[in-house]
């Protein structure tokens, strides 16, 4: 049984702006969500993504990835408009990601949760922490997207199945 | 004949292969490990003792628990703590979780694939969707129960010095166990699956080396044993070892008895098989495997043998807890003193070591970690160098994946051992 919506945080922290996912997720919590909505760091979690989307009635993931815009700028889509690459070949399982999650969900017929992605560009995945001034400029409307894209969305009661 | 591949896929990290070969003459034949170093040794000198499990975890996404284990057990032996039984018994229900999740992964999601005619876990989902179900059946048992005993699935937040900072509820416990009980089924699918698999034929007799317990199928603590008649305890664990470096790899090579010895399921159901559980013997039958099993391939069958021994001794532990009754029990006031410690758990890998040493504030001054997969890298290439001579008459494609395969059995975790996969065919 599903319920609730679930803004999934992705990346690595230690790899600059690839900790924006993960940041996003700590900013919203400091906010605050409204109520059936839940915000999580999925880290750099790979095939056990999969559980995440299982759960939930909708599933909003933030993620620095390549979108084709100024560092910093983001992109909102659906994953019908949008194909994550998966490796449907053989895969190390330090590259298995969300692409494959899905794919794998894909394969077993599951049934999969309505999943927005905001994708932001981002400026440098070095090693180190914090974000790039770009990044973290784009930081404030990526995350009042992100909170208009939930609000309102108490469906705590709505199953999914 | 030249073939390299470079980062083998389906395993942790990146390694590769390097086969030369003229004339029916092997040139070059070797596995490089090409990941980039670690350093923990280095980074938890100058931290506290109560950090350390914390920071070591972090060695590895999948045998987090296996490292945490080893590390307290260090720490413990050196500042001189004693543990309560139900301490553990608690450590040795979530090994077992973890013993589970990883041998899963490896044996499903990465070996499976190679017999089953797939590249991967995701065309397998749509060739046999049963197979895969299963799996995440298995897998998400056992990371709900790292998660009742741990406070989460990887990198466990509630082990700590001497004891657990939380405990699971005696009906956690009990819905736990049905699900055990529940899980034999999959294990008689595992095990009639693993059956069915054929496994390459190839013999090369090696040392294995595991922990030894008199009383129970060894994984937390012990003393080392090798096939090969010797023993030791924990503390001289280098003089099993006997780290080397190689100039193409960043794993360290190991040597004791003879130019290589082998760790991991394998190891450890050939130097243990008594121990196992009756049902994990019965599984070892179905699957033709008795000590002295050298088919390197049958690392894997071991892992599917090790899951249902995992399976039934946890649902003997539980039934321990809930007899006991969960007492609300606190780490115990750690009496800081300047110590020296080792730890060492089988971990599903093999054997690790972790070694600490504390001053007086209880601040590490030095460590060493010794990681299974370094420890099979020698063997890893004796193999290989005595595998490839017997499939020359082969194609090129089949050798490339006979190599792999082999190199999968290992189950290598080549980010742990760096301080380890891609092949190379040159």
């Amino acid at each position: 049984m599903r319920s609730g919506t679930l803004i999934l945080g992705l990346g690595n922290p230690l790899r600059r702006d690839d900790g924006l996912g993960p940041r996003v997720v700590e900013e919203l919590n400091r906010r605050g969500l409204p109520q059936g909505v839940t915000a999580l760091d999925g880290g750099t979690g790979g095939l056990d993504l999969l559980r995440y989307l299982e759960e939930w009635v909708r599933v909003v993931i933030v993620d620095a990835a390549d979108v084709g815009q100024k560092p910093g700028q983001f992109v909102r889509f659906d994953l019908r408009e949008a194909r994550l690459l998966a490796r449907n070949g053989s895969f190390s399982l330090h590259n298995a990601g969300l692409g494959e999650a899905i794919a794998l969900a894909n394969a077993l017929g599951r049934t999969l949760p309505e999943i927005t992605v905001f994708g932001l560009q981002p400026k440098s995945l070095d090693w180190g922490e914090g974000l790039s001034p770009a990044v973290e400029a784009g930081l404030e409307a990526l995350l009042d997207a992100v909170l208009e894209e939930v609000k309102g969305d108490d469906n705590a009661q709505d199953s999914g199945d | 004949m030249k073939i390299e591949v470079h980062h083998v896929t389906r395993v942790e990290g990146h390694g590769d292969i390097v086969v030369d070969t003229e004339n029916g003459e092997i040139k070059e034949c070797r596995f490089e490990v090409v990941e980039a170093p670690r350093f923990f040794e280095a980074f938890v000198r100058g931290r506290p003792y109560y950090e350390l499990s914390h920071i070591t975890s972090r060695i590895c996404g999948i045998c987090a628990v296996g490292h945490a284990t080893a590390s307290l057990q260090a720490t413990e032996k050196a500042l001189g703590v004693e543990l309560s039984e139900q301490t553990v018994l608690l450590r040795k229900l979530m090994f077992h979780g973890e013993m589970i999740d990883s041998h899963v992964l490896h044996t499903y999601y990465l070996v499976a694939p190679d017999f089953l005619g797939v590249g991967s876990v995701i065309p397998l989902a749509s060739s046999h969707p049963a197979v895969v179900e299963r799996a995440l059946r298995i897998k998400k048992l056992s990371g709900d129960v790292c998660a009742m005993v741990g406070g989460r699935h990887t990198h466990p937040v509630a082990m700590a010095v001497g004891g657990f900072t939380h405990l699971p509820s005696e009906v956690e416990l009990r819905a736990m166990r049905a699900r055990f009980v529940d899980a034999r089924v999959d294990m008689d699918e595992s095990i009639a699956l693993f059956g069915t698999l054929p496994w390459p034929e190839f013999e090369r007799e090696t040392e294995y080396v595991s922990l030894k317990k008199d009383d129970e199928y060894a994984l937390i603590d012990g003393t080392i044993v090798s096939s090969d008649g010797f023993s030791y305890p924990i503390e001289d664990y280098r003089k099993v070892t006997n780290e080397t470096c190689v100039p193409f790899s960043t794993a360290k090579w190991t040597h004791h008895n003879r130019d290589s010895y082998m760790v991991g399921a394998l190891a450890r159901f050939n130097n243990n098989y008594d121990q196992l559980h009756p049902r994990a013997q019965e599984a070892a039958a179905k699957l033709g495997m008795k000590p002295l099993v050298t088919n390197t391939f049958l690392n894997s069958a071991a892992q599917a043998i090790e899951m249902v021994h995992c399976i039934e001794d946890s649902i003997e532990i539980m039934d321990e807890l809930l007899t006991r009754g969960i007492k609300p029990e606190t780490p115990p006031e750690v009496d800081v003193r300047a110590g020296e410690g080792v730890g060492a758990c089988d971990v599903p890998r093999g054997i690790l070591f972790h070694h600490y040493v504390y001053d007086e504030n209880g601040i590490c001054t030095d460590a060493n970690c010794i990681i299974p997969t370094g420890q099979n890298m020698a063997n890893l290439n004796a193999d290989m160098k005595a595998l490839v001579p017997q499939v020359l008459d082969r194609s090129q494609d089949e050798i490339r994946l006979l190599l792999e395969m082999l190199v999968r059995a290992y189950d290598p975790c080549i980010s742990c051992s760096a301080h380890f996969l891609n092949v190379e065919f040159v």
